[in-house]
This record gives C-alpha cells, structure tokens and sequence, in this order.
C-alpha cells in the first residue's frame, strides 16, 4: 500500500513538472495585463510639448529584430548616432529575436515602467499595436515638429496610416519580387519574363525541357504571398475596409473570390508539377533557386543580398515584378517589413529623443546606408540623391525593380489590418499545404481558412473590447 | 516536556519548508493557475476575461486538429521511445567489453546528450535539404523530407531518438557494469550461449534500469519541443503538429492561454495515467 501511494506521489510530481513548466511563463504574461491598464488610460493624454525640454545625458532603449548582417547595420547606425548627436542623447540597441518574439516579449514588457522607448514590429502586428494604447501615434510627433511627412514614400505610409494618422515610422520595408534564372531563360528561348501565374505555366514546359531547370518556380508555401496575390486582384482581405476603417470582422477573401482564384492559380502549378511544394515560409523556395535548381523563385527585396551572395556569380540573376495570378489584374502589391513604435512613457525628454533618434534613421543618408547593408527600401525617397544609393543601384541594377514595382503600386494596395493576423497567416500556410499535399480543392482550402479566423477575429473582439 | 514535544513535532515540517516553497512557487501555483486559466477565455494580453467553465475542454474534445495532434504525439512517442532505447541498449551492450578505442566509441554514443535539441535541429534541417542536403546527395534521391507529410514526422522522431539515446547509453552502461561478472562465467561454465546470456541474465538485470530509463523516456518524447519548432513548425499541414508545440502555438503565438492551458491539463492527465500504468507494470516485470 505504502509502495502505491509512493509510485502515485512520483507520478504526479513527474506530470505536475511537465504541467508547469508549461504555464510558468503564462504568468509573466498575465500579471503584466493587470497592471498594465493604468498605462492605456493615461496613453491617450497628450504629452506637453515643452519647448524648453532638456535633452542633456537622456538615454533611451530600442528594441529591434534584426539579426546577421541586417543587425550589424542597425548597431553602426546606433553608434553613429551616439556619437554624432548634439543633444546628448544615448540609445541602447537590444536585439530581441524575431518579430514574433519581439511583440511577445513587449506584451509581458509592459509592466510599470516598460522595457523600450522604441520597438522595432512588424507590418502583421500593426493592428494589434494601434489597439493596445500603449504607444504615442508618430504623427503626433511628426506635427509637433512640423517635420515634413511628404519626405516618405507615399505608398509605404499608407500601410501605416489608419484614419489619417501615421502611427507608426516605417523603417525597414520590403515587397516581394519575382527572381528568376536568367540564364535558364536564355537557354529556353524565352525573352519575356512570364508576369502572372498562367504565364509562368505556359513558359513551363520550355523551361524544363529547353532550358534544363530542375524546377520551374519554388514557390514557397508563404501567407505574404497569399496576401499579395489579394492585393493584386484588388480585392480585400477583410472587411472594414481592409480592417482600416475599423477592426475587421471577417475575412474577405473567401466572398470577393479572391482567395479561391489565387488558390486554383497555384494549384494548377503544383499539380502540373511546375512549382513543388518545396516547404513553408519566406525563404522556402530561396535555396532550391539559388543552388540553380529552379528557375524562378518569390522573395522578399530584401533577400536581394542574401540570393547574390549565395549565387555568387554561377548564374545571373534577375528580378521582375511579382507575379499577377490572372493576366487582368490590375492591383499593385503592399509592403512588407517593419516599422519603429514610440512607446509612451510619459517623460517628455525621452519622447524628445525617440523622435530625434527616429528622425536620423529615417535621415536620407541613414536610409541610402540602410538600403545598401540590407536590400530594404529606402523610406524616404530623398535617399535616392545619396551617392551611396546611387552606387548601390549600379552595382544591384536588380534592386529597381522593386522601386519601380513600389511606385506603379498605389496606396489603394496598402494591404489588411487585422488584429490576429499572425495566426491568420499560419492558417492560410497550413491550409495551402493540406490543399497541395492532399490533393484537396481550392474552394474547401479557402473555406476552412474563412471558418478559423473568422472565429479566431470574433473570439479576439469579444474579449477584447 | 511539552514544549520539546512541540518542537519534536514542528521540526520535521521546518527541515521541508525551504523544499516545499520552491515547489508551491514553481510548480504548486503555475500547476492550479493552469488548471484556472484553463476554465476561461483570455483576452490579447493573456488575462482571464470570460469564464467558459469546461468550454475550452469541449471545444479541444470536439476539435479534429486536437485529436490529430494527439494521434501524432502518440506515434511520435512510440517511434523516438522505442527507438532511443533500442540504440541507447544495442550501443551500451556493444561498449560493455574492453577493446582498444573503446572510449573513442563510449564518446561518441554518449555525445547525443550533450548536443541541444534545437541546434542539432538547425543541422538536420541544413542535411535534409531537399536541394542543397547531404542525405540526398548521398542517397541519390529527391525527396522533400521535412516538407512531405510521409516523411516529416519520422525524421523529426528519429532525430529526436537519437539525441535521446546518448542518456539512454549511459543508463545502460550503468547498469550493465552493476550485474555480477560471476554469473556470467557460471553461465558459460554451464554451456549458456551468448543469446541465452542476453536474454536470460543481461536484460532480468537490467530491468530496473530498463523501467525508470522508459519512464523518463516517454515523459521526454512528451514534452519535445525544440526539435518540431526548429525543423518543421508542426507542419507540413498539421503533421508534426506534436501537443506542446500546439500549446506553445495556441499560447505565445494565437494569445489563447484558456485553450493552451486546457491542452496543458489534458495531457497532464496522459501523462499522468501512463505513469500510473508503469508502475503497476514494474511490480510484474522489474526484478531488484
């Protein structure tokens, strides 16, 4: 008996071990909540602008997530700055591991007084960071130093404009890009680069048999490329406008056709054994493409360094515009990437600073530096004066695709806000993979999409009004 | 007299103090949180904001992605359990003789242990590589390992197995080396063949080594986490999709502590009646 009740204390203690050691950092998440709610109702004052501020030895912490190379170049910006500003203003640089990680940890951060001044967070968790009221709108900033907002590309602030407010500065954007091989297409006797899905399947064959490519297109599984194969069509993603006039109750797609279309485009390549399912997310398909597998892949810009590096000169590399799904679309693509966040801590000074700092990144020498490190846009197009710029482009030609693909897109294309859009984008991957691996059809793929977030976006507005 | 008496009897409890609050903190309290949390639905930030009552037990019981990432748990479980001790036991038993190198070989078996799931992961993930990966090349095939749902789940279980055999080699050696010498010449002397020695004296003396290493093993093959983040993300589809990584999705990715922590008690309750089960199995078939 004895024996028994042991054996049943030390199987408990052994699950109890496991049970906790999944929920101890739930409550790091949960007390941050509760105390929290004195800073969303004081978020809404506006801060004095005092015009006397003393910015003498104010130092402020910054979150970012970018690592590699992109890192280096935020860490030389950041010194640059110490060392060159007048004010006496000190920024740390932290380094918080992915975007998803970032905002997670700027969750639990909020407590009392908050881990950053600026975050660094992506374009998906935009919705969620204007609902929480933590942060102080960059357009206040913005007018109150009467700083010359028109300096940014137009189509890279609409996506962070919601009701006529800049919420947010971008920093690092993206849009997405065809790459393709061009010596396969040399060799397949194919001089015009296919511009929409139907296209790439017509050059297909050609390339695979002419041109010798393993692959035509390693499409990575991506919810981005989802998204913007929406954009193209110009239809919504979600209701509300796109989730811009209000918080989105839905989703679009599954009604406007959108999705559905998208879905039997990309479909007809993987059946027909063009674009293999080579995995999920962004960099998926780069590795098959830069190896010479495939022929074309779908990127980001600012893979744009990494696809060269790796390439190194076996093949030449060429961009195009990322591809329509029918040939009469007529929608531009969004953009992508991050974009900095003032958080309100109710101190002035530091205010001060954050905005002195945000101003030297969106600098047009910060931005042509940036753009050159990186493969990111830059933001203000005023960079494109920069000699640094401007050698940059002579040597990366490639790179004006994706400024020309942002400047024929309109700020009609500045894509969805939607609050749980992380999970959405996991979802619409998950279920593009089922569809492809399964065989099944694009209409229950986009159903089954439609049916989880939207239950996921009533959950979401039901506990967080 | 009587205050002695009381210290007598208060004592024990102050020697268990310090031991039980780190329990009550780290365990105790996260253990009935959970157990709480999992009774409401939370908002953004994680607070309890609706009660539910058993609603997100209903919800998980009626959901087919919850019973698929149970069905893939179990299968996964069966693999990497089966497998890692089979490598842990045939590589103890063939480093159990002394042989020039042999620490050379004990090294390597045993290195497993020392490698952290996630960035053997980063490695397997660079060697499965359809395109650019070693295995293929060396195979000569063309297979999508970890993008194919035939082969995702058994590679990330495989990859576990071994990392988990390391340990599994060491326990055994352990134990291998505390079974009497004697009674194996006594064996030869009565004509025993090397099988007959296997089976008949190696494992009946192992066997409460055997037991507690299987013990562990599950409660590990439970909780891999590292292994399915790094290489797959629960997928392709809902694949790898094992229930700790689909409660660190629902929790730190979809913000839904209520369903996570849900999941989190239900396979507490696995858990804990398969511990159960073993123990009643061990009065059967361990011999000390």
């Amino acid at each position: 008996m004895r024996k028994r009740a042991i054996s049943f204390c030390m199987a408990a203690i052994m699950a109890a071990g496991l049970l906790s050691g999944c929920s101890s950092q739930t409550e790091s998440g949960n007390t941050a909540v509760s105390e929290t709610k004195e800073e969303v109702t004081t978020s809404a004052a506006p801060v004095a602008a005092e015009t006397s501020g003393n910015t003498q030895k104010t130092s402020i912490t910054f979150w970012h997530s970018m690592g590699g190379v992109n890192g280096k170049a935020i860490d030389a910006l950041v010194e640059k700055f110490n060392k060159e500003n007048t004010s006496g203003i000190t920024v740390e640089a932290q380094y918080q591991g992915s975007y998803d990680d970032a905002i997670n940890k700027l969750k639990s951060a909020q407590i009392g007084n908050m881990g950053a001044d600026l975050v660094q967070i992506y374009d998906i968790g935009t919705r969620f960071m204007i609902d929480s009221g933590w942060v102080v709108p960059m357009q206040q900033l913005i007018d109150e130093d009467k700083w010359d907002l028109s300096q940014v590309e137009p189509n890279i602030a609409a996506y962070y404009t919601v009701n006529g407010t800049l919420y947010s500065m971008p920093f690092n954007s993206s849009t997405p890009i065809l790459y393709y091989n061009k010596d396969i297409f040399k060799k397949a006797g194919i001089k015009e680069v296919p511009d929409s899905l139907p296209g790439i399947e017509r050059v297909g064959d050609d390339l695979l048999k002419k041109g010798g490519a393993g692959e035509v297109i390693s499409l990575g599984i991506y919810g981005w490329f989802f998204e913007q194969f929406t954009c193209k069509q110009q239809a919504n993603y979600a209701d509300s406008g796109n989730g811009r006039e209000a918080a989105a109750t839905a989703v679009d797609f599954d009604k406007n056709g959108a999705g559905v279309k998208t879905l039997t485009a990309w479909k007809e390549l993987s059946t027909k054994g063009y674009a293999p399912n080579v995995g999920r997310g962004g960099d998926a398909g780069l590795a098959d493409f830069s190896s010479g597998k495939s022929a074309m892949t779908l990127g980001s810009t600012a893979s744009l360094k990494q696809i060269l590096n790796d390439v190194n000169g076996k093949f030449e590399v060429g961009t195009a515009y990322f591809p329509k799904v029918s040939d009469e679309d007529k929608g531009g693509v969004s953009i992508g990437g991050g974009s900095l966040w003032a958080l309100n801590n109710n101190d002035a000074n530091k205010q001060k600073a954050v905005w002195e700092f945000v101003k030297f990144l969106v600098s047009p020498e910060s931005q042509a530096y940036w753009n050159s490190q990186t493969g990111y846009f830059p933001i203000t197009t005023a960079a494109h004066n920069e000699p640094v710029f401007k050698d940059n482009i002579a040597k990366f030609p490639q790179f004006q695709t994706a400024i020309d693909q942002l400047h024929d897109s309109t700020p009609q294309s500045a894509g969805a806000l939607l609050s749980v859009f992380p999970e959405a984008r996991q979802t619409v991957e998950t279920e593009i993979e089922n569809m492809i691996n399964n065989n099944g059809t694009p209409e229950d793929a986009v159903k089954k999409m439609a049916d989880s977030i939207n239950k996921s976006i009533a959950d979401y507005n039901l506990l967080n009004k | 007299m009587n205050y002695k008496l009381v210290t007598r009897k208060l004592s024990p409890y102050g020697y268990i103090a310090p031991a039980m609050a780190i329990f009550a903190i780290f365990l105790f309290f996260p253990f009935f949180k959970t157990i709480y949390l999992s009774l409401f639905k939370t908002n953004k930030m994680g607070q309890a904001k609706l009660f539910v009552g058993a609603g997100n037990y209903s919800e998980l019981l009626s959901s087919a992605s919850f019973f698929n990432s149970l069905f893939v748990t179990v299968v996964f479980v069966l693999i990497v359990v089966s497998v890692s001790m089979l490598l842990g036991l045939i590589t103890a038993v063939l480093c159990n003789q002394s042989f020039p190198g042999i620490r050379i070989f004990s090294t390597a078996y045993a290195l497993p242990m020392a490698i952290a799931s996630s960035s053997a992961a980063m490695i397997f993930k660079i060697m499965l590589h359809p395109a650019i990966g070693i295995v293929n090349k060396i195979l000569g095939l063309h297979i999508n390992w970890i993008s194919d749902p035939r082969y995702a789940l058994i590679c990330v279980a495989l990859l576990t197995a071994w990392l988990n055999s390391g340990i599994n080699f060491l326990y055994f050696s352990a134990g291998l080396s505390n079974i009497d010498e004697v009674i194996y010449e006594r064996a030869s002397v009565d004509g025993a063949n090397s099988f007959q020695k296997f089976f008949r004296l190696t494992l009946p003396g192992l066997s409460p080594i055997l037991f507690y290493t299987l013990v562990v093993n599950i409660i590990q093959a439970f909780q891999s986490f590292g292994q399915v983040k790094v290489l797959t993300m629960g997928g392709p589809g809902e694949s790898t999709n094992l229930i700790v990584y689909s409660i660190y999705r629902d929790a730190f990715f979809n913000y839904r502590f209520g369903s996570a922590a849900a999941q989190s008690v239900i396979l507490f309750v696995i858990i804990m009646v398969l511990t159960l089960c073993m123990f009643r199995l061990e009065k059967k078939g361990v011999h000390y």
